[in-house]
């Protein structure tokens, strides 16, 4: 600091030339700037010690006063004075804006272990799932979906699909009668039943599936409405193996890559009927309490279309073939979701949706 | 039927291994239920049988299913030729529902006990040893199938008379406390004073055999399965003598049935003194053989090796004769047991597969020339799901009726366009009467239920459908409308702003974004007049959603008074409904319009809108007549207040404007605006809406 400069405004100063000398002036505003804490404060320190009125900018007007000798020194070490206050004013600001960051972080602190707030997607019934699922698999088959009233006749429930009137098989579907004679449908082999009343070209493919209703006291394994889904194919020339090979088809994709087993069953609209048992996933085989000790489980229900089926809507059974299955779709949902209270699917506590959808339900 | 391990041993060769003697039960379809331990028989399984088999209930009938799929040879136990001597009882058929009886008397020791090895099937099977004669009866039934029953021939006075009962006839029904007065009509075994028995079902009571009978009448016969069953039912009785009966017993039993009965008493001293057998009016007629192809076979079963001898053979089992009739073709005969469930071709297919193996038999996959896309409307449907799966909502799936209560739950009341139903006339649930014309009432209780369980956000929908007495419709009686609904209720936590209720303008938006993904423009309108649900929703915050001005749909907050019937506190759920009908609609492809590159230029205009004139007329009014390059027009801003003392909404619209090159200048924007405003004020002018500086 001691420069020909520096003793020039020295001497300057004790003339009374200018107001003080560089060692002054940067007291003054080291002081100054160090009770400035924050950027408003510091901005005023700008302003008192390099402003238009500050001391500084009176020295440099002074200046003029000085001899053209001197006037470059004494100039040189103003600017130099001016030149230390700018960098530690600048410095200084910013400091104090990391530290006023700092603190506004500090502030805005958020406890992120609350939940989020994303929108929370929902999710489709589980049972909707499995005929989603069911339905891709006989899509590739080339099956299309068909609706049918649940109200129905006897004729579209019973009769038409070799069911009379007084037969056992009434019994394994206790029916909901309706006003003027009606039904609430027992089965979706009903929608099999109008299709095949239409008469459609051959080959027909066609999957139902929905609502069913049984007027059966109602505990958590038994319902009075429940889902299924059937298909049923028409089409000359189809065999038994072609059913044993489609229900493999179907039963693989759906369950998975497990030993299957077909087993006769009775159906009134099939002949002959088959059961598919699929190994228990839980024991493999061995027999545990989820597949009562037969180590199988049954998955679907299937046959050849019954001859008298055919008679009832005019098609000539030597002529044709037709093989029809079905799925007790909300039983896979339940054991899909992991419960056998096949009724919680159907009340609306979302507590049981949330928890067959998500872990964080 | 329960059945042990070692009895059936005793009938046919079986497996050691109950798991492989369960395993091949269920391989000729008769279903194991469970397998439990017995101290002494071995395994005892509980077998479900299958409907159309009444050969199956009976120990020889499971026998003979297992030989026909094994080969093996089915051992009947000792059975005793009937006396020729005459039954001193005169027995008489007056009906033809009954098709042959017969009438054993029986002599021998009161109190007599059959061997306990001898009773343990029963025993096995559920029933308790009670004395020989009963005894015997319920083992010849559960061997051969073959319903049996014994009177205690001093208490039959006369002859013995099948006959239909005559009006206010009463029967003293087995184990009932006193006589009921039978259905007229009903089949009864009767003597010259009283009803026996209600054929096919039950005995009575003052007939019965006890400790000490010494003289037995046995009966054993044949009736019309339909007959027995209406009976069983009208009397709400089920016995295993109904249940074989009904599912149509073997007509050739009747007199193998009562020698086993006398067989079985033979061990304990009874001796028979006479029989008789009666054919009713109209006997069993034989049924036809059936012309079985030998080609047909193999085609159904896909077996082309499948001979005419292996064929015989295997039918030959399970009791056919087959006869080759010529031709690659076989007459088959049907066993009697087998009369009620065999007709068709088919049904001998069945046997055969049954005999070779269901699992055995060739595997093939038939020809698929290509698979198929799901339909239009699965694929819409699919959309309008997506888009409520992502607001957070989550499917559910309701009950297609409810009770009377629920109607009264909503105030719906006589006259009302919700009060006629259709309704079930046999529910066993009071809450299943009616067939729901409407779907808040179930909504509603979602909210409901849930609250009971905690859960205070709610957001659910449900494809459904409801039902619509219509006298006009195909089935004369109701149709059946497809429809979705949505409802919300509960705010969802929110730890950086104040939560927000759901409310009415939420469905909006679904309907909105519902819209967009089906691309239908569905707008919201005034309820319209004949909503059926109008008095179910605020009448101040609900609204139609129509198309093309038809209603598809409403929207709205469910009506407090319906809040407060559910027992709904805190919550003031929304509701949206909308028709099914809308995935068939047809809607328009999004034609991408390329955004303009000029930064667009906006407005602002406010109004002063009065309670019950909408926005959206207010905004149609301004859009329809701005400029072509008027690009949108958006409520961006509603503003409450009052005006005069009447609660009025300032609603800021946002106008902006396309630009283009050279620039649009202010007063040519200006002036679109002012041509706005002046549409507005003369359309809505007279109705109070004015600008707001």
């Amino acid at each position: 600091m001691a420069s020909a400069g520096t003793e020039t405004v020295r001497a300057l100063a004790e003339e009374a030339l200018v107001p003080a000398t560089p060692e002054e002036l940067l007291v003054g505003f080291r002081a100054d700037l160090a009770r400035a804490t924050d950027p408003a404060a510091l901005d005023e320190v700008r302003r008192a010690h390099t402003g238009k009125k500050s001391a500084l900018k009176d020295a440099l007007t002074r200046l003029r006063d000085v001899s053209s000798d001197e006037r470059p020194a004494a100039a040189r070490a103003l600017n130099e004075v001016q030149r230390l206050m700018e960098a530690e004013l600048d410095a200084a600001r910013d400091l104090a804006e990391r530290a006023a960051l700092a603190a506004q972080l500090d502030a805005e602190w958020q406890d992120l272990t609350l939940p989020g707030l994303a929108a929370r997607h929902g999710a489709l019934h589980p049972v909707t799932l499995v005929h989603e699922r069911c339905l891709d698999v006989l899509r590739r088959l080339g099956f299309t979906l068909e609706d049918g009233p649940e109200v129905e006749t006897a004729h579209h429930n019973f009769d038409a699909l070799n069911i009379p009137e007084h037969h056992p098989a009434r019994d394994m579907q206790d029916t909901f009668w309706v006003s003027g004679g009606l039904l609430l449908r027992s089965h979706t082999t009903t929608v099999q039943a109008r299709v095949l009343s239409e008469r459609r070209p051959l080959p027909i493919k066609i999957a139902s599936a929905g609502r069913v209703y049984r007027n059966e006291a109602v505990d958590a394994t038994h319902l009075a409405m429940f889902h299924q889904l059937e298909g049923l194919w028409v089409e000359p020339g189809l065999a038994f193996s072609d059913l044993k090979g489609i229900l493999a088809f179907v039963a693989r994709e759906l369950f998975g890559d497990h030993p299957i087993r077909f087993k006769p069953k009775y159906y009134p609209y099939t002949e002959p009927s088959v059961g598919v048992d699929v190994q228990c996933t839980h024991c493999h085989g061995a027999g545990c309490g989820a597949c009562h000790g037969a180590g199988w489980v049954t998955i679907l229900g299937s046959g050849m279309v019954h001859p008298k089926v055919f008679l009832q809507f005019g098609y000539d059974p030597s002529q044709v073939s037709g093989l029809a299955f079905g799925l007790g779709t909300t039983r896979m949902a339940a054991q899909a979701v992991g419960t056998d209270r096949l009724r919680m699917l159907y009340e609306q506590d979302l507590r049981v949706h949330r928890a067959a959808h998500r872990r964080d339900s | 039927m329960k059945i042990a391990h070692h009895t059936l041993s005793r009938w046919v060769d079986v497996p050691e291994d109950p798991r492989a003697l369960r395993s091949l039960l269920d391989d000729v379809g008769i279903e194991v239920k469970r397998a439990e331990p017995h101290p002494t028989l071995g395994t005892a399984f509980t077998l479900e049988l299958l409907a159309n088999r009444g050969d199956h209930h009976g120990i020889h009938g499971v026998a003979r299913e297992i030989g026909g799929r094994t080969g093996g040879e089915v051992r009947v136990p000792p059975v005793a030729a009937l006396p020729s001597a005459p039954c001193p009882v005169a027995a008489f058929v007056d009906d033809p529902r009954c098709f042959a009886y017969s009438l054993v008397l029986l002599e021998g020791p009161a109190g007599a006990v059959l061997p306990s090895d001898v009773v343990a099937p029963i025993e096995v099977a559920g029933q308790k040893s009670v004395g020989a004669v009963v005894d015997a009866t319920n083992l010849a039934s559960l061997e051969l199938g073959q319903p049996t029953h014994a009177f205690d021939a001093d208490k039959v006075t006369g002859c013995v008379r099948v006959r239909a009962s005559v009006e206010g006839e009463r029967a003293w029904l087995l184990f009932t406390p006193e006589p009921v007065v039978l259905p007229a009509g009903t089949l009864v075994i009767c003597d010259d004073v009283s009803v026996l028995a209600v054929a096919g079902v039950i005995g009575c009571e003052p007939s019965k055999t006890t400790a000490s009978t010494t003289r037995v009448l046995l009966e054993s016969a044949t009736f019309e399965p339909v007959t027995v069953r209406k009976t069983a039912r009208a009397l709400g009785v089920h016995t295993d003598a109904a249940a074989r009966f009904e599912r149509g017993a073997d007509p050739s039993a009747m007199i193998t049935g009562a020698g086993r009965v006398v067989a079985l008493l033979d061990r304990v001293g009874f001796v028979a003194r006479g029989a008789s057998v009666t054919s009713g009016p109209e006997p069993l007629p034989e049924p036809a053989p059936i012309d079985l192809s030998i080609q047909g076979v193999q085609r159904a079963l896909a077996c082309p090796d499948l001979s005419a001898t292996e064929i015989e053979q295997r039918l030959t089992r399970y009791g056919y004769r087959c006869t080759s009739s010529g031709h690659g073709r076989l007459s088959v005969v049907v066993p009697p047991h087998r009369r009620w469930d065999v007709a068709f071709v088919d049904d001998l297919y069945e046997d055969l597969a049954r005999s070779i193996g269901y699992n055995e038999l060739p595997t093939s996959i038939p020809r698929v020339p290509h698979g198929v896309s799901p339909s239009l409307a699965e694929r819409r449907k699919s959309r309008v799901d997506a888009v409520l799966v992502a607001a957070g909502f989550y499917e559910v799936i309701t009950d297609g009726f409810y009770g009377r209560a629920t109607r009264e739950r909503l105030g719906v009341t006589e006259g009302h366009p919700l009060w006629a139903h259709v309704e079930t006339t046999n529910a066993l649930d009071r809450g299943y009467s009616l067939l729901k014309n409407q779907a808040l009432a179930q909504a509603v209780d979602a909210v409901a239920v849930n609250q009971r369980m905690r859960t205070e956000v709610v957001r659910a929908f449900e494809w459904t459908r409801t039902f619509h007495p219509d006298p006009s419709a195909p089935n004369g009686v109701c149709t059946e409308r497809p429809l979705l609904w949505v409802i919300a209720s509960g705010a969802e936590v929110d730890w950086a702003h104040a939560s927000r209720e759901p409310d009415a303008w939420l469905m909006a938006g679904l309907v909105r974004e519902i819209s967009a993904a089906l691309g239908l423009r569905l707008e919201l309108r005034p309820v319209v007049d004949g909503e059926p649900l109008a008095s179910l929703l605020h009448p101040g915050r609900s609204a139609s959603v129509v198309r093309d001005g038809a209603r598809v749909g409403v929207l709205g907050e469910v009506h407090p008074v319906v809040v407060r019937s559910a027992k709904i506190k805190r919550a003031r759920p929304v509701y949206l409904e909308l028709d099914a009908s809308v995935l068939d609609l047809p809607g328009a492809p999004v034609v991408f319009v390329e955004p303009d590159t000029y930064q667009p230029a906006e407005r602002s205009l406010a109004f002063t809108l009065p309670i019950r004139v909408t926005a959206a007329e207010v905004g149609a009014t301004l859009a329809a007549s701005g400029p072509s390059w008027v690009r949108s027009v958006t409520p961006v801003d509603v503003f409450h207040h009052e005006e005069a003392g009447a609660p009025v909404r300032t609603v800021t619209y946002r106008i902006v404007m396309n630009q283009e090159d050279p620039p649009r200048t202010a007063e040519s924007m200006n002036a679109a605006c002012d041509a706005m405003v002046r549409a507005v004020a003369s359309a809505h002018g007279p109705r109070g809406v004015a600008q707001r500086a």
